[in-house]
């Protein structure tokens, strides 16, 4: 419509611009700050809030560099955090990809094929998906304790036995994947079984290629939960080397040993590529999350 | 379909099917004996739960009949696994004593008992260690009579302090033959003496005369005896009564407590427990100390109005700044949308472990960058980590900062489903932008939101990782009987009684997380039947 | 090339729970020979195409095809080639990818394989198109690829499902002639499901008609089974003549007034006598029945063969220039008439139409026809 702005749209949009900013000014300045404090010299906020005369210190230790203060005494990296980070992403890229095979055969099963007790399963995964891991520590522990008599591979303090953990949560994404499924015409696989192609080939062959942007979903999904994942990881975990990032950063801001500054590098360091990565996929990951529930 | 009753051709060579049935008999064999195992250590109920996976497992596979079930075994069983039965185990947990000092079975707390030694006075060796080869040595003991004793070489490994887990300590058993002179080699030095010390203290020495040693001393070897007995039948024993054999007190399980305690001669107990209890079984006491004990009680209905308070404020608040911002981000004459949406989803993106920790640090009373702030412009410095109040409007600041992109995503997908010609409609009865929003916008959206606001409701009800990463809960409630803080959800709280502090006490740790399991189970099922409804 | 033989088959998806979907089938189809499967949605016509094929299991009764038995088989095994109603082409293969599919999958060799790819290409003309995705065909290159994937299997039997119905009206005449043309030269057994009978007349050797079952405890839902004409001139009951013929048969209730081998008199109950060349012998004066008369067997009174007269309310009259057709209403029942081009009938006036004895189909109050003893035609 080729129609003349009205003075009152100006003015509305003007005034759309002007909240839109003071909101962002609002929800980016503690991205902003943490990045500021990470050139600041010191651990502690003292005088001003822009770095005066910046320092790559903290950076050099987020990087598992040693550093010589003022005093000439080396300080090493107070903690590792490239070796958490890449324990972090070890842990979600194997489970993410688990995850993405348990879910997208049981989705397959769930939206194809007829067996007793099919209707009674979905249900029961939609609310058993609602109960937080975080309330069954306890059991997670014992059943873990469990593990390590007998199974110490998979046990307590060990990354497969968090990733095996992080397993049970596929739940609502057999629901994501099973509704992609079923927006597949049927007769594609029954066409392939006419072919000669046996239910696994036509899964493989026909069903498969054709859900990739379904499957990217769920893994970034399954990727960030992971990542973020903190109760379940702060209970099998123990040793300092093992821990995930989620669990390890929060010993940056003991009130005994306070190191606000190293915490910001290694924060802007590990959150920087997994905040691209979602910023990447957000686009794809829009539909998945409004068809699920809520970020966990 | 017809899948089902097609059995899979080329499958049916025979090598391929005999590797098949080889494989399933090995994994059925060697699971038969780890069951074995968990239900002779008394571990019933995890042999139970793991013979019926795998059973379920190898018919799945093994069955023509259930080749579907194939597909859905991994997944079904990894969630029976990590979701139900924790759930489960949960639930059972709450109605035991499981705790700290009641960690124990009944069995490993007996076998503790009888396994405790007393020494014998009077009967001392000394002791030194010949080195017989890496890590190999000969155990020598010589008695205050002169006889003297020595064992074949052995190995004394020191156990890997950083082994994951902790190595086994079974004691060493070691034999010793008597002997006249002493090897003529140098024994070792004090000093490695003290570096085997610790593998030295579970060294168990036989002597020919059946009596065993063990060290007592830097130096020393002592004659022990088990410290209880179980009293035989002939005094009146049933098996359950351990008789002391240092003070002859006699001992029995309470089974009502998870304690040995000491008797009367009536049988009545008397004595206080004797450490390590053992966990039993103990009804709704866990549940009743939720509802009546006051110390529970008070803390917890605090903490349980506060969780309702905070995930309704929580939903509110991202909800109100969501819809209306997806609205203007939305606005299709609004220059700069992309670049709107890409910078507010923002918050959302930041992994939220390092965005609470980041909020806890900016937060920080006197060395937060917030209060900076704060004391350069109004010159006030507040304890946002001290006052209760001020702590749960941080929360909620740093919850709907967190959550808000969430709910303003939804709501995008939502208003693009809604038609154009409804706004043009209501423009031409002269409607204006407030009254859009209020009359067509939100009423629309709310249907399809619903379940969608429950199950965000239900998520910030359970929103462990804020509250454990930004305040753990604190300021402390004053005069609370368990770990309990003013900011604290009932999740935290869970997790604070069966994780902080020395009690440790899962039985009611469990109690709280089942009431939480059935309010979580009600929103589940209310949100289900909404679903099915918006279909 | 191949026979198929149906055995008294029987398809219910949950036995015991819900209703028949096809209740005892019997069907013996000759080798070579274009069958249409037709009848109304819900009839059980593509469940039975797909019985066949092996995608449905079928509940009891039997299936062979060229005399074995196939009701185990698994559909690769069976020697039919199918086509989709939506095409179910692979959409992320080419169409020589989604050609070649099944017999890489069989694993038949390689140059066997191209040669039989590139003879169905040219048979269908599809050569130009072979690097495509499916994404970019049209609708009928869509629908050649779906029929070439079946042909390269080089199956006994040719099974095709609804095969028109996603293409225009236009495109939909044009394929149909093709088909024919095709099945004449290649001459295998084609089974063929359509709900529209202008396909199944125009295509068949022999049509297949199917009613949905309900609960009033029919014994079969297949209503008759022969060639086009003879289901046109002597439907076996009121079902099929209602469903075969374009308009759609006219029926008016009536009861006998005089049986008779040869002719037999009606009296509707509009109050006229009508008499019709049906052989009623077998039923008596005062039975009810129903007549039914198609639109194009109508004549004009002053015809000589105007043996009978009915009158009704003009409701609206449709010119298409080579025909016309005047919608009536006698005795409260729709009641259409095919004229003479430009025959004028003003809206709510009385029109008397003119039928011949000869042009009267007769059904019994079970629905059963009443053998007719003699065959109208207009000319």
């Amino acid at each position: 419509m080729a129609m003349v702005e009205s003075q009152s749209v100006i003015y509305r949009k003007l005034a759309a611009h002007v909240f839109l900013w003071f909101f962002l000014a609002l929800i980016i300045f503690p991205l902003l700050m943490v990045i500021a404090i990470s050139f600041r010299t010191g651990n502690f906020a003292v005088g001003d809030i822009i770095p005066s005369n910046p320092t790559l210190d903290h950076w050099r230790l987020a990087l598992g560099m040693s550093i010589i203060d003022e005093s000439g005494r080396t300080i090493p990296p107070p903690f590792p955090v490239l070796l958490w980070l890449w324990n972090s992403v070890k842990v979600a890229v194997i489970s993410a990809i688990l995850i993405v095979a348990l879910s997208t055969t049981c989705a397959y099963a769930f939206a194809r094929l007829r067996f007793s007790g099919r209707s009674l399963l979905l249900k029961a995964m939609l609310i058993f998906q609602m109960f937080p891991a975080v309330l069954a520590l306890v059991a997670y522990y014992a059943l873990f304790s469990r593990i390590t008599e007998y199974f110490p591979p998979l046990g307590l303090n060990t990354h497969p036995g968090l990733i095996f953990a992080y397993l049970g949560g596929i739940a609502l994404h057999v629901w994501t994947i099973k509704g992609y499924f079923e927006t597949i015409d049927k007769s594609l696989e029954e066409s392939a079984m006419l072919d000669g192609a046996s239910p696994w080939q036509a899964f493989r062959l026909i069903l498969l290629p054709l859900s990739v942007p379904i499957l990217a979903v769920v893994f970034i999904l399954a990727f960030i939960t992971a990542i973020t994942e903190y109760p379940v990881a702060s209970i099998l975990l123990q040793d300092e080397a093992k821990l995930t990032l989620a669990v390890g950063s929060q010993y940056y801001l003991n009130p005994q040993e306070y190191k606000w500054g190293d915490f910001a590098a290694a924060a802007v360091m590990s959150g920087l590529p997994i905040t691209l990565v979602f910023l990447l996929a957000q686009r794809w990951l829009v539909g998945g999350l409004t068809a699920g529930g809520v970020k966990g | 379909m017809a899948v089902t009753t097609v059995s899979i051709e080329g499958a049916g060579t025979s090598a391929t099917h005999w590797l098949k049935w080889a494989v399933l008999g090995l994994i059925a064999l060697i699971n038969l004996y780890a069951v074995t195992l968990m239900y002779i250590q008394g571990e019933t109920v995890f042999a139970l739960v793991f013979l019926i996976l795998v059973a379920t497992g190898l018919y799945v596979f093994a069955a023509e009949r259930a080749y579907v079930h194939r597909y859905i075994f991994p997944g079904v069983a990894t969630m029976f696994i990590f979701i139900v039965f924790p759930l489960a185990y949960t639930i059972w947990i709450a109605f035991t004593n499981f705790s700290a000092s009641n960690i124990l079975t009944f069995e490993r707390a007996r076998h503790y008992h009888l396994s405790q030694t007393y020494r014998i006075e009077g009967q001392n060796y000394d002791f030194s260690l010949y080195a017989a080869g890496p890590e190999t040595y000969r155990l020598a003991l010589t008695a205050k009579t002169g006889e003297r004793f020595i064992s074949e070489p052995v190995e004394l490994r020191i156990p890997d302090a950083k082994a994951q887990p902790p190595a086994a300590t079974a004691p060493i058993e070691i034999d010793l033959t008597a002997i006249d002179t002493p090897p003529d080699q140098p024994p070792l030095a004090v000093k490695e003496l003290v570096r085997l010390r610790g593998v030295m203290q579970n060294v168990v020495a036989h002597l020919p005369d059946h009596s065993d040693l063990r060290m007592s001393g830097m130096r020393q070897f002592s004659a022990t005896r088990p410290l209880f007995q179980v009293l035989p039948s002939a005094q009146g024993g049933d098996g359950s009564i351990l008789v002391n054999q240092q003070t002859k007190e006699r001992i029995a399980p309470d089974m009502r407590l998870g304690f040995y305690r000491q008797i009367n001669a009536e049988g009545e107990f008397t004595g206080p427990g004797i450490a390590p209890g053992f966990s039993v079984f103990v009804g709704w006491k866990n549940f009743l100390r939720v509802l009546t004990d006051p110390g529970v009680q008070g803390p917890f209905l605090q903490i349980f109005g506060w969780t309702l308070t905070f995930s309704f404020l929580s939903v509110v608040f991202t909800l109100a700044i969501g819809t209306v911002l997806a609205s203007l981000v939305q606005w299709e004459g609004l220059a700069g949308r992309g670049l709107y949406r890409l910078l507010l989803i923002l918050p959302y993106a930041v992994p939220a472990f390092i965005s609470i920790l980041v909020f806890r640090g900016l937060f920080n009373q006197n060395f937060g960058e917030i209060n900076l702030l704060l004391s350069q412009v109004f010159g006030i410095r507040p304890g946002w980590f001290n006052d209760p109040t001020l702590a749960r409007t941080m929360l909620l600041i740093v919850n709907t900062w967190l959550g808000y992109p969430y709910m303003m995503i939804l709501c995008m997908g939502l208003l693009k489903a809604i038609p154009a010609d409804l706004y043009e409609a209501s423009a031409m009865d002269g409607s204006n932008f407030i009254r859009d929003f209020f009359s067509i916008t939100l009423p629309i959206l709310m249907k399809p939101l619903t379940p969608l606001l429950i199950a965000s409701f239900a998520f910030n009800f359970n929103n462990f990782v804020l509250v454990q990463l930004l305040t753990q809960g604190r300021p402390d409630i004053i005069g609370a009987q368990t770990p309990a803080g003013t900011t604290d959800l009932l999740v935290t709280y869970t997790y604070r009684i069966a994780f902080e502090g020395s009690g440790q006490d899962y039985g009611l740790a469990s109690a709280i997380a089942t009431l939480i399991f059935i309010m979580v189970g009600i929103l589940a099922l209310i949100n289900i039947k909404l679903m099915r409804v918006d279909r | 090339m191949a026979d198929v033989k149906i055995d008294h088959l029987v398809k219910n998806y949950n036995p015991g729970v819900a209703r028949d979907v096809l209740r005892d089938i019997n069907l013996d189809i000759k080798e070579g020979e274009f069958v249409v499967f037709v009848g109304p949605s819900g009839c059980g016509k593509s469940t039975l195409l797909r019985a066949i094929a092996g995608l449905d299991d079928i509940t009891s009764g039997d299936l062979y095809i060229g005399g074995k038995r196939m009701n185990d088989v698994p559909p690769v095994n069976r020697g039919v080639g199918m086509v989709f109603q939506s095409y179910a082409l692979y959409p992320h293969m080419t169409v020589r990818e989604n050609l070649a599919f099944g017999l890489k999958i069989k694993k038949i060799d390689k140059a066997i394989a191209k040669e039989r790819v590139a003879q169905a290409s040219a048979m269908l003309g599809l050569d130009s198109f072979l690097e495509r995705k499916p994404k970019a065909l049209s609708g009928g290159q869509r629908q050649r690829v779906a029929i070439g994937r079946a042909l390269v299997q080089h199956p006994d039997v040719f099974l095709l499902d609804e095969p028109l119905s996603n293409l225009d009206a236009a495109l939909r005449v044009k394929t149909r002639i093709e088909l024919a043309r095709m099945h004449q030269e290649r001459g295998s057994t084609t089974i063929y499901v359509t709900h529209d009978q202008v396909e199944a007349m125009t295509l068949a050797n022999k049509i297949v008609v199917l009613s949905p079952l309900t609960d009033d405890g029919a014994a079969s839902n297949l209503e008759q089974f022969g060639p086009p004409l003879d289901l046109y001139h002597a439907p076996a009951n009121r079902f099929v003549a209602g469903f075969i013929g374009s308009p759609k048969m006219n029926f008016l209730d009536g009861m006998i007034e005089e049986a008779g081998e040869q002719r037999t008199r009606i009296k509707l109950d509009t109050g006229i006598s009508l008499t019709a060349s049906v052989d009623s012998s077998r039923g008596r004066a005062g039975d009810k029945v129903e007549v039914g008369i198609r639109p194009e067997h109508t004549v004009m009174l002053d015809d000589p063969r105007a043996d009978n007269r009915v009158t009704g309310t003009v409701q609206v009259a449709e010119h298409l220039g080579a025909e016309t057709f005047v919608y009536l209403e006698v005795g409260g029942k729709d009641f259409t008439v095919k004229v003479r081009p430009e025959t004028p009938a003003a809206p709510q006036s009385q029109f008397d139409i003119g039928v011949p004895a000869d042009a009267c189909y007769l059904f019994d109050a079970k629905g059963q026809a009443f053998p007719r003893t003699a065959r109208f035609s207009r000319t």
